[in-house]
């Protein structure tokens, strides 16, 4: 336990429930009530309820509202308690303690995001009322605190729903960056446990090779040893990679399915904030950058048959310098027929009449620049 | 729409240097125009112009007007100059130069075509009379070598072409370059020949030696005949290749040409028979397959056909004024002597002034830039005051009267300026 209880602290007059200051709570202070000392009972501990902040160690609790309701001890306070609202309370300052509590309170109520609003200046006027409100409620008048009161109630009866969706939303959220998190620590131990079974399967596999090799090396007659080495050597190099290779698709299969499981959800919260997400939302991406922007290289006047040869070019088939890595037959009667055909449809006479290209009063420009301006232009 | 003619349309070729044959008129007129008004401005301002109707009187521009005299300020004439026609004729004429000089020199045809497609682009946004076209058939040689991917050194040009010195070839690249908008890649029809005959070939019924003969044939008709005329702006290189090779064998152009546009419409009586009694899935695969047939038919149909065939034909009708046998009438002497001496002769007289000698040219530049440099770095008025723009014309003008005052006038004027006062 950090919280530190302050002996004396004695929050100011905060008008409460009681109209004196709250006291303070502290360890070794006595129960107000039944004026029991810790040193008497090490193991007194106080109460406080709720509604009036006044708090009692859990013996006085336990004997005076254990036959049901009944008034508060304390003098001048009239509030019936229940034993149920009874609790621990977290802050030493008891004031504290009632303030955080009307905070949790308002802010369960007005539980509005930004982005449901439509600028940044709604957003912050909101913030403003509810701040004035809190306030109000926590160091205001009586007068402030009813009304206050009655204005948190009204809001939260009009706005049952929203209040409602939005508190569902943020629940979401929290479970969906819980489990993220979550698969994410999974996935690494996973990741971390394999790369370890992995290094050791290599240990063995190496163990393994080696004595094989012995083996072989004892048992091959003369002439077959090194080859049969090498031959089992890689043989085994290529066992181990296709596993490695197996691993990381099991690996890669796994790790994004717990990254989509995580990553889902966070979306959908997204959506049911409200609307106005969806359109500040990028643009959904159209599938694999296409270096061609979407050429088709599938010719449609011609078919590159098996037998399209061509004397000048079967010539060199046997030439070493066209023989060499690179050169490709293919490719050549490819182009070769892609030259052919390509822009047979093309007139240009049509097209270029007023189709786009070099038109003339750019092209007089354009020349105009050259002949006149040309002593400008940059050299080299 | 096919997608060779999509991957075709990508290209430059087609991008800038394609145009209708009225647009192409136009260009060159513009061009033309141009070139006269600028050559007619600088003669005058340069003076370098012999006043004609008074050979007596001394030489004088009209910007020093003579002290009132008896004799009447001569106005000099401005040269003839050269007509769009004309110009495009010479075009013509150097192109075919640059073909025998790029055979002399023993260069692919790949090499030599594309420095004649360079040569003549070039000469599409300039005047023949701004810039020297002797000299531009080496640049453009050399440039074609390079654009195709051979790399020859300079040197060897020199001494092949007996130029001066590396320099005359070197000076104008960046021109070159510029002029034909960095558009470097030319599309020739040779490969596509080879393509088209692989083609004849499979079809199996047509003898060897036919289409040998009608291949070597139509090859030669590409080296030379669309170079001579503006084939390649108006049609695609698969264009002139089937050109080319209905002019060497008809038939078997005519005969690729079928088999490629094959695609025959199905005839739609069977579909109108029972139009109704289809079902719904039925009239819809119909549609699909009417609407495949449709995309089929704009690609190898018959209406396509029919069109590349009137174009092929266009094609034939411009290569069939300049086959490979007219190779003589071009190099003939005693032709050049009749129909080009005069024109040439016009043309001596009324190049640019400034531009002709490319070497000097571009020294000229670089000086220029040099300058400018130089008075960036001197005086911030320079860059402040009238602008660069201006600045840079004045400079240019200054530099035909030899820019060495330049340094010093920029001195002086510092000092001037120099908020301190002057030099103690």
């Amino acid at each position: 336990m950090s919280r530190k209880p302050i002996a004396n602290a004695r929050g100011p007059a905060s008008g409460s429930t009681t109209s004196a200051a709250l006291p303070g709570l502290s360890s070794d202070d006595m129960c107000p009530v039944c004026k029991t000392i810790r040193y008497l009972n090490k193991d007194m501990e106080f109460l406080i309820h709720p509604d009036c902040y006044h708090f009692m160690c859990s013996n006085c609790v336990n004997r005076i509202f254990n036959d049901g309701p009944n008034q508060c001890p304390y003098a001048g306070c009239h509030r019936t308690l229940r034993r149920k609202g009874f609790r621990t309370p977290f802050f030493g300052d008891l004031t504290v303690e009632r303030e955080v509590d009307i905070r949790r309170r308002v802010a369960a109520v007005f539980n509005q995001h930004e982005e449901d609003f439509r600028t940044l200046r709604d957003y912050n006027n909101y913030l403003g009322m509810v701040e004035d409100l809190t306030f109000e409620l926590v160091s205001g008048t009586d007068a402030q605190r009813s009304s206050a009161e009655a204005q948190l109630q009204q809001w939260e009866a009009e706005h049952k729903a929203d209040i409602e969706r939005n508190r569902k939303a943020g629940r979401e959220a929290d479970e969906a960056s819980r489990r993220r998190i979550a698969a994410e620590r999974d996935a690494a131990r996973q990741r971390r446990i394999d790369a370890i079974k992995e290094a050791e399967e290599e240990k063995l596999e190496r163990a393994r090779t080696r004595e094989a090799e012995l083996d072989t090396l004892a048992s091959a007659p003369e002439g077959q040893r090194p080859g049969g080495g090498v031959q089992l050597k890689r043989r085994v190099q290529v066992n181990r990679a296709v596993e490695a290779a197996a691993a990381a698709t099991t690996n890669a299969a796994g790790v994004p399915g717990g990254g989509v499981a995580g990553a889902q959800p966070p979306m959908i919260t997204k959506l049911s904030i409200q609307g106005l997400k969806e359109k500040r939302k990028p643009p959904a991406p159209e599938g694999p950058y296409d270096p061609f922007g979407g050429m088709d290289f599938v010719p449609s006047r011609y078919k590159l048959h098996d037998g399209l040869v061509h004397p000048d070019v079967d010539k060199y088939r046997f030439d070493l310098a066209h023989a060499t890595g690179g050169y490709s037959f293919d490719d050549y009667r490819a182009r070769a027929m892609f030259e052919a055909f390509a822009g047979l449809g093309v007139f240009i006479e049509d097209e270029k009449e007023v189709g786009s290209g070099l038109s003339a009063s750019e092209v007089a420009a354009m020349s105009a620049g050259i002949a006149a301006v040309g002593d400008k232009m940059e050299l080299d | 729409m096919a997608t060779e003619d999509v991957r075709y349309r990508q290209s430059s070729q087609y991008r800038l240097w394609s145009f209708s044959p009225s647009k192409l008129a136009s260009m060159r007129e513009t061009t033309n125009a141009l070139a006269r008004a600028s050559i007619s401005e600088r003669m005058l301002a340069s003076n370098s112009l012999p006043a004609s109707n008074n050979p007596s009187a001394p030489t004088s521009g009209v910007n020093t007007p003579e002290p009132d005299g008896a004799t009447p300020t001569p106005t000099p004439t401005l040269p003839e100059f050269l007509t769009p026609a004309e110009e495009l004729m010479l075009v013509t004429l150097y192109t075919s130069e640059l073909l025998r000089a790029g055979e002399h020199m023993g260069l692919t045809d790949e090499i030599t075509s594309t420095a004649a497609a360079l040569f003549r682009r070039f000469y599409i946004t300039n005047s023949i009379m701004t810039y020297p076209p002797k000299d531009m058939i080496v640049v453009s040689l050399f440039f074609g070598c390079k654009a195709e991917g051979t790399f020859p050194s300079v040197d060897h040009f020199v001494k092949a072409l007996h130029k001066k010195g590396p320099e005359e070839i070197l000076a104008g690249e960046f021109l070159l370059c510029q002029s034909v908008r960095f558009a470097l890649d030319v599309k020739h029809p040779f490969r596509a020949l080879k393509g088209a005959t692989m083609e004849l070939r499979r079809y199996g019924d047509i003898e060897q030696s036919r289409i040998e003969e009608a291949e070597r044939h139509a090859r030669e008709i590409l080296r030379f005949s669309p170079h001579m005329t503006d084939a390649y702006f108006h049609y695609t290189p698969s264009q002139i290749m089937l050109a080319a090779l209905s002019l060497a064998d008809r038939g078997l152009a005519e005969r690729l040409i079928q088999a490629t546009f094959h695609y025959v419409a199905p005839s739609t009586s069977n579909d109108s028979d029972t139009p109704m009694a289809n079902s719904d899935v039925g009239t819809k695969e119909a549609r699909r397959e009417a609407k495949a047939g449709e995309d089929q038919a704009a690609i190898i149909g018959s209406y396509v056909r029919d069109k590349v065939l009137g174009t092929i034909e266009a094609c034939r009708d411009m290569l069939s004024k300049e086959l490979p046998d007219r190779k003589d009438h071009w190099s003939s002497i005693a032709v050049f002597k009749v129909q080009f001496r005069p024109t040439t002769r016009k043309l001596t007289k009324c190049h640019d002034p400034d531009r002709w000698d490319l070497v000097a040219l571009q020294r000229r530049r670089r000086e220029q830039v040099m300058d400018k440099a130089d008075s960036e770095d001197g005086d911030p008025e320079a860059r402040a005051g009238t602008g660069t723009a201006a600045k840079a014309t004045v400079d240019s003008d200054a530099a035909v009267f030899g820019g060495a005052l330049e340094p010093r006038d920029n001195k002086r004027r510092k000092v001037l300026d120099d908020p301190f006062g002057g030099p103690l």
